[in-house]
């Protein structure tokens, strides 16, 4: 079973209020839903919509064919009324206009009614939430509908999730000591989620500093400090950076950075997604040190991911790249299983106040004084070089890799990060595996195994040059020409995807 | 020397020119410092200390202290950085002009407004020495160099001035060749409560010579806690002449809340 749900209006009229409450009973009833959110970059007015997706099993994605569309505005059918399927269902403002504030809450109870949910669960908590008159405005929408759809109370037990709670929480679960970050979408949800969190967790400290320069700089003092810190931002206050990122390669300060794509290059579209900086997440910087680079898929690897980011960086003096982008960071997942216990991450450092500790952003000696001498610059770069090996041993005990799907096809699917849920949601039924590649720095060797014993490699990626691709060539020698790539700034959907999937397979 | 002058210095040895006033400075640093920790009220590892890059940054080889030798321009968010992370420790940034004034001014307009609890010095030879010599945002018009042929055409910053504009509450001029006010200078940036700036005038002994004879417009001023005479003081000097007076002491002190008690007022676990 599966439904979509189009709730589209203008930025401010409450389209995130509806697809909330919704997903909130819909779980209730233990069923999965994935909300994708569609908006510009604008505060009021313009048009926005989210794609409500649900269904009786764990779904991480979206589709192009919609079941029932929810206009607030009329913009929203215009744009949208070719996507509903025959059989559809139009929800409008019409009859509520006098409800003012409360049409969201209306068109709550229209579509509660519709879907066949049970109200009451629903009328109280937006009783005591937002009051009287919105409950009022549930029953009339409640009341103006009829029951298309019965879902019955099925017996999961679900949490709503969007990918940068997720990493908030991987960061909580590490005992992170200082978020420093300057907002930059998407990753402005973490600085707003950790900066909340900061009433529940009396060490943590959020603080937003006159530039991501500033804020990467001041990063490492807290880091050299001995506390435990995550800067977060996006492609060009990652770009800022970078000087900052090369620091940390010749100084080994512990740095985890929480780096959220958005469609570049310039401003690009900055509400939007694309998965084009990994090129920047495993290079930026000069000179060559060592880093790690993950990118989680789901919100249950993201917090997993960042809490290993904040293990080894800790653990090895090295910089932690948490490679997420828009499609993760901002969709609603549901969960249906939890996380990995979370590793200890202890800082067992020397540290300033308690002994004599200098540490240089040139090369240098074991006090960490300057060196220009040619054997403690080769001692240097052995160790950075020694380090990355350390690392790479250490990574083996964490999933680098998944492998999805008919484990014994010929056909092999390539992806990483946020293109994971719609893949998923994609090969249900074909003949294919999926590998998803988590670590992409260091690259595991599982790759190019499975590359060899696939007769027909499919790379699906949300960029226009393929960059894991380019990795896997550079790692391994191996092309791969059957590419799916999709860069308009929106995620794949995965109606469409398994369309183009199945035109491809062998 | 002292035993704590001794555990203060590194056997790293120094590559600054002959007679460069930047070993003056260290000097100032380590007497300073002693004196610090030899009354018991301040412990040598509580000391943490970030620099620059240029020639008086190389200080961070020869300080036996805790630190981090940073970016170019970056002494202050690396600071900041450190009292963030513990605000115990005694943080004290060594910059540049052109490290303060030119590729980290960004950070200096809003150091006032944060009122971290460190120390900044500036080493204002009004030239980039380690890149041999070009001008930097106080070098004075005229200055011929190897990047401006025709000489340096803009006016000056006051650095001063701009420190006073944007709410620094402690605010010093020093000279480098007088070790011994330069010193009571650092000793009561250190002491102040909350951001302090201490600027050394520091002749550069290879490049721009114009400005190296300057010492007899110095004049030594009373700790000054007056907003309204701050700005006189500061309008002194321009950076650009040789002519009038250049007052050198504590131009302006005022007490002011720092980072410390804004950010952490909710959290005593960090007072540990
Ligand atoms: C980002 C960056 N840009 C440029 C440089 C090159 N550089 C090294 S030292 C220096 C100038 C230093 O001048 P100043 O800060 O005044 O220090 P001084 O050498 O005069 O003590 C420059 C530009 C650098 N290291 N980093």
């Amino acid at each position: 079973m599966r439904l979509n749900i189009l709730i589209g209006g203008k930025a401010g009229q409450g389209i995130n209020k509806i697809s909330a409450i919704i997903s909130n009973a819909l779980s209730k009833q233990g069923y999965f839903t994935f909300n994708y959110r569609d908006y510009q970059s604008l505060i009021r007015g313009g048009h926005n919509f989210n794609v409500l997706s649900i269904s009786d099993q764990w779904i991480a994605s979206h589709e192009s064919k919609i079941d029932g569309l929810v206009a607030l505005d009329e913009l929203t059918l215009k744009l949208h009324k070719l996507e509903l399927k025959p059989a559809g269902f139009i929800i409008t403002q019409k009859g509520f206009e006098d409800l003012g504030r409360n049409l969201n809450v209306a068109l709550s109870g229209a579509l509660i009614k519709i879907l066949g949910l049970d109200k009451k669960i629903l009328l109280q908590e937006v009783k005591t939430q937002l009051g009287d008159e919105a409950a009022k405005a549930i029953e009339k929408g409640y009341n103006s509908q009829k029951t298309k759809f019965s879902l019955k109370k099925l017996n999961n037990n679900i949490t709503i999730m969007s990918g940068g709670q997720a990493v908030s929480q991987g960061a909580i679960n590490s005992n992170i000591d200082r978020h420093i970050a300057y907002p930059m979408t998407p990753a402005t949800g973490v600085l707003h989620e950790l900066s909340r969190m900061q009433l529940k967790n009396d060490n943590l400290v959020v603080f937003q500093p006159e530039s991501e320069i500033a804020a990467a700089n001041i990063a490492l003092g807290v880091s050299f400090a001995g506390k435990r810190v995550m800067v977060g931002t996006s492609g060009g206050g990652f770009d800022l950076m970078s000087e900052t990122l090369s620091l940390q390669g010749m100084s080994e300060i512990p740095l985890v950075v929480y780096l959220a794509s958005r469609p570049g290059p310039g401003t690009g579209v900055p509400t939007y997604t694309s998965q084009a900086d990994l090129d920047i997440a495993l290079r930026a910087g000069h000179g060559e040190f060592p880093r790690i680079v993950v990118a989680p898929g789901d919100p249950i690897e993201a917090i997993e991911n960042t809490n290993e980011c904040f293990y080894l960086s800790e653990k090895f003096g090295a910089l932690s790249i948490i490679l997420s982008d828009k499609h993760l960071a901002e969709s609603e997942f549901s969960l249906n299983k939890q996380a990995n216990k979370p590793l200890r991450v202890d800082v067992k450092r020397k540290l300033p106040g308690k002994t004599i500790v200098k540490t240089s952003s040139y090369e240098h000696d074991i006090f960490g004084c300057t060196a220009e001498d040619t054997k403690i610059i080769n001692q240097g770069v052995q160790r950075r070089l020694k380090k990355y090996e350390d690392i790479k041993k250490e990574v083996q005990k964490f999933q680098m890799t998944k492998l999805y799907g008919k484990k014994n096809s010929k056909n092999l699917i390539f992806a990483w990060g946020s293109t994971k849920g719609a893949i998923l949601d994609a090969i249900k039924d074909l003949d294919c595996k999926f590998l998803q590649v988590l670590y992409l720095k260091p690259l595991s060797s599982e790759i190019k195994k499975e590359i060899q014993k696939a007769k027909n490699v499919i790379l699906i990626e949300n960029n226009v040059t393929g960059q894991l691709g380019r990795l896997i060539r550079e790692k391994t020698g191996i092309k791969i020409p059957n590419r799916i790539l999709k860069y308009d700034a929106r995620p794949f959907r995965s109606d469409e995807l398994k369309i183009q999937i199945k035109k491809m397979l062998k | 020397m002292t035993a704590t002058k001794q555990k203060l210095s590194t056997k790293y040895p120094i590559t600054w020119c002959p007679g460069c006033p930047n070993n003056l400075i260290l000097e100032s640093v380590k007497t300073t410092l002693s004196k610090l920790i030899d009354s018991g009220k301040y412990k040598h590892q509580d000391f943490a200390m970030v620099t620059g890059i240029g020639c008086h940054a190389k200080i961070f080889d020869y300080l036996n202290l805790s630190g981090i030798y940073g970016l170019h321009g970056r002494v202050l968010p690396t600071c900041l950085g450190l009292k963030i992370g513990n605000p115990d420790l005694s943080v004290i940034g060594f910059a540049g002009d052109g490290d303060a004034y030119a590729e980290g001014i960004a950070h200096f307009i809003h150091a006032g407004r944060y009122n971290a609890d460190f120390t900044y010095v500036v080493h204002d030879n009004q030239s980039f020495s380690l890149t041999t010599g070009q001008a930097t945002p106080t070098s004075q018009q005229g200055y011929k160099n190897k990047s401006q042929i025709f000489g340096v055409v803009d006016m000056p910053l006051n650095s001063i001035k701009l420190a006073l504009a944007t709410g620094v509450n402690f605010i010093a001029r020093a000279f480098a060749y007088d070790t011994k006010h330069t010193a009571e200078m650092l000793e009561r940036a250190i002491k102040h409560r909350g951001f302090s700036f201490v600027e050394i005038i520091q002749p550069c002994l290879i490049f721009n010579l114009d400005m190296n004879n300057l010492n007899k417009l110095f004049y030594k001023i009373p700790v000054n806690k007056d907003k309204a005479k701050a700005e006189k003081l500061a309008e002194e000097w321009n950076y650009n002449t040789k002519e009038g007076k250049i007052p050198i002491g504590v131009i302006y002190e005022a007490p002011s809340s720092t980072l410390k008690e804004k950010y952490f007022r909710k959290s005593a676990s960090l007072k540990k």
